[in-house]
């Protein structure tokens, strides 16, 4: 076996990972080998100097960030399942009361129709004949508004509630 | 290592933020730093770590003992990096070390903080993904291969064959980093 063929159970002596025997077999080539005592004593330092460099403390701000953006993303998401159980709480109180027919009561509602525009104004102008003792006179002729239209309806509930009766009529009975 | 978390841990499970807070700071040093070793990027390990505390939170009843807790994290984390590592692919060469140690007699002695940690990210940046996360593992976060096996999902052969590539790839580069300074 050459050196190259030791080169992987040095690595694992280093570290500690071999057996025993392993270890005894690797001990016993280091020390009639200069070339692997070279191997072994880089791979210790280099194993030391990433390891000190591992153990220096990390500032305690940085885990109190990450322990923040985790408690309000969770905060954050309770929040938004909260709403969303009202939603659909409230919907599926809806769905029931409506299936139930609840209340059975006649319901009346009166909505309010929009009048209808204001009719132009026509202004009717006589010109006088001539020889007579004239005066001109113009003379504003207004048509008479309509009144506003105040019509409403009503929305009637029977016993089936797939049955609703819309009655809609204007004041004066039309 | 890992220690039991049977209050705050039973506790969260129930929806007790304040015990699933307590379950954070118990694993939050395992969490991000393994992500900022795999990552080399604190921003992104701070974002790996937020999603994987969040999947806990939601696998909380999944995840069955305190004791499965770290492997559990270890597996979410290293599969959440490697995600992330290959959305940006961060891969750098060996001759990109900069000059930023000054010669000595020693230089591996002479390193600051700032220069050891700098030294060790790039060495583990010259690693493949999956040695990387073998020797972050094992070497840094001082698991054993059995438990590195099963926090990669492979076998115990594989993982030390991943591990003694990558510890000889890491003396190389450091070598060959305080070399050309001397």
């Amino acid at each position: 076996m050459n050196c190259v063929e030791w080169e992987e159970r040095i690595a694992l002596y280093a570290g500690g990972d071999l057996s025993t025997p392993e270890a005894h077999a690797v001990e016993r080539h280091v020390a009639e080998c200069a070339g692997c005592q070279l191997l072994l004593s880089g791979l210790r330092a280099s194993l030391a100097l990433v390891q000190e460099a591992h153990g220096e403390p990390i500032e305690a701000a940085h885990f109190a960030a990450v322990r923040a953006r985790v408690l309000a993303e969770i905060e954050g998401g309770r929040a938004r399942r909260w709403r969303f159980a009202w939603m659909y709480a409230m919907a599926a109180a809806a769905v029931v009361l409506l299936v139930a027919g609840w209340p059975r009561t006649e319901l009346r509602m009166v909505l309010p129709v929009p009048s209808a525009p204001a009719a132009p104004v026509v202004a009717k102008v006589v010109l006088p004949r001539p020889g007579k003792v004239a005066t001109v006179a113009a003379k504003r002729v207004k048509e008479p508004e309509p009144e506003p239209a105040e019509s409403m309806v009503v929305k009637l509930l029977t016993n089936d509630p797939d049955v609703v009766i819309y009655w809609i009529t204007g004041t004066k009975g039309e | 290592m890992a220690q039991a978390v049977d209050g705050p841990d039973a506790r969260a499970r129930t929806g007790d933020l304040a015990a699933f807070e307590a379950v954070m700071r118990q694993y939050e040093r395992l969490v991000l730093v393994t992500a900022l070793r795999l990552l080399g990027n604190l921003e992104d390990a701070k974002d790996v770590s937020q999603e994987v505390f969040l999947r806990l939170y939601r696998n909380l009843d999944k995840v069955e003992s305190a004791s499965n807790y770290q492997a559990w994290l270890y597996r979410v984390t290293v599969n959440l990096c490697h995600d992330v590592g290959r959305k940006r692919n961060r891969s750098v060469a060996y001759e990109d070390v900069p000059d930023q140690v000054s010669p000595e007699a020693d230089p591996q002695q002479s390193l600051t903080s700032a220069e050891r940690h700098k030294v060790m990210q790039m060495s583990l940046r010259s690693l493949s993904e999956k040695e990387r996360a073998a020797v972050v593992l094992r070497d840094l976060e001082g698991l054993s291969t059995e438990e590195v096996a099963r926090a990669l999902g492979s076998s115990e052969a594989t993982v030390r064959s991943q591990i003694s590539k990558a510890r000889v790839k890491m003396r190389d580069f450091v070598e060959r980093y305080f070399r050309r300074r001397v």
